[in-house]
């Protein structure tokens, strides 16, 4: 029979029920007689499947039982506040609803929240941007980036509605393969690129803030970042130290640190000599 | 060792890195290095620093390669004109599993060595870039 181990939760093969050792951590459990019973006392076991939150599914990968509109905001909530739960229940075969959710959900809000910036809210971030503008190594990216946003045409809007999913996508799948990348170099790709990416999807949820313009992209980069973590550690089962480096490894050595982005916004913001 | 393997049609996952992929290097193809949106990717390591990160010239290596200059491609960044290769050949190989080519890229297992040779070669990708960019 096929039995999983509750503490590694791997699945391996036994021809008995009865106390004995997982094959693969070694820590002690109990194969009942009967699928899905768990003696009293005994450390529960999980048949595949039995236990309602391991690869059940998300609620978005269940969203047609649940309803589109229920699922989603169950995904997200589950995300946000009981992450281990949410990356345990993800299946690694529904790839196609994993990209779904990720570029609905950043796509969505980047677009509300360019919107609100552009048409309500550009008298009081545009000072902002020209004071950053105003000197400093990135004072010519500055103000260029502050010229493409300042562009409220219907052919800016449409190109805007258009091309935002598509760099989403693009973004999502650099992202999972950067990290699934450092996870490989460090020893952490334990189930495959299938397990990293639906921890870069869902870990997205948090992105939903990038509709608050301004505070929002931060505090939501900062969050999707932890997620990714937690996301790695549950859907690839490993130890939460070789998840933090395969999420933080990308940031330090491909993506441009980010500590060398504050000090240079620092440095133009306070117009200190070049 | 075989180094392809009888497979089905691509999965989600290949097609939409294939999507992706493609995405990129059309940009790569069509828009100018040096007007947005690719002149906004300016590198707040280098500006910060003065020394390149290692995905530094990773633009200029899709575009060169995309216009089939392969030792510019090269020139710019090692592994970003090989990334460059590799999504085109993957982009073209998912395209011909999609009308019908039954066969896929075999995985091969990572090994301890395999991983120190791929920390190797960003290593040496990284000191190329930075040698490079001295005056």
């Amino acid at each position: 029979m096929l039995a999983r181990c509750p503490s590694c939760r791997n699945t391996f093969s036994t021809d008995r029920t009865g106390p004995q050792d997982c094959p693969v951590c070694k820590k002690p459990l109990v194969v009942p007689d009967a699928p899905g019973v768990v003696p009293t006392g005994a450390q529960p076991f999980l048949q595949p499947g039995a236990d309602s939150s391991v690869e059940q599914g998300t609620p978005w990968e269940r969203r047609a039982e649940l309803g589109a509109w229920r699922a989603y905001w169950e995904t997200v909530v589950q995300a946000v506040f009981e992450p281990g739960q949410l990356f345990r229940s993800t299946r690694l075969d529904r790839g196609a609803a994993q990209t779904g959710f990720a570029v609905l959900t950043v796509g969505g809000a980047w677009f509300v929240g360019q919107m609100l910036d552009r048409f309500f809210l550009r008298q009081w971030t545009q000072p902002l941007f020209e004071k950053l503008g105003g000197s400093g190594a990135m004072g010519p990216l500055w103000q260029k980036m502050a010229a493409a946003s300042r562009d409220t045409s219907v052919r800016a809007i449409i190109l805007l509605a258009v091309l935002t999913p598509l760099a989403v996508l693009i973004g999502l799948y650099l992202n999972a393969a950067v990290t699934h990348l450092a996870a490989v170099l460090l020893g952490q790709a334990k189930r495959g690129f299938d397990a990293t990416f639906a921890a870069c999807a869902y870990a997205c949820a948090p992105l939903l803030l990038l509709a608050i313009p301004g505070c929002g992209s931060i505090v939501g980069t900062a969050w999707t970042i932890v997620l990714t973590g937690v996301g790695l550690k549950e859907t690839h089962r490993i130890g939460p130290g070789g998840a933090a480096a395969a999420v933080i490894a990308p940031y330090v050595l491909l993506c441009c640190a980010v500590c060398a982005l504050g000090l240079l916004l620092g440095m133009a913001a306070r117009g200190l000599p070049q | 060792m075989r180094c392809v393997v009888r497979s089905g049609p691509p999965s989600a996952h290949a097609l939409g890195l294939a999507a992706a992929g493609f995405s990129l290097l059309m940009a790569a193809a069509v828009l100018p290095l040096d007007a947005p949106p690719l002149s906004l990717f300016a590198c707040p390591f280098r500006a910060a620093t003065s020394l390149p990160c290692l995905s530094c010239g990773c633009t200029h290596a899709f575009a060169a390669l995309v216009h089939l200059h392969p030792l510019q491609a090269l020139a710019a960044n090692p592994l970003g004109a090989l990334a460059a290769g590799a999504v085109a050949v993957h982009v073209l190989w998912t395209a011909l599993r999609l009308c019908g080519f039954r066969y896929a890229p075999a995985a091969f297992p990572v090994t301890r060595r395999v991983r120190l040779g791929a920390i190797a070669m960003l290593a040496l990708n990284w000191a190329f870039l930075i040698l490079r960019g001295r005056p």
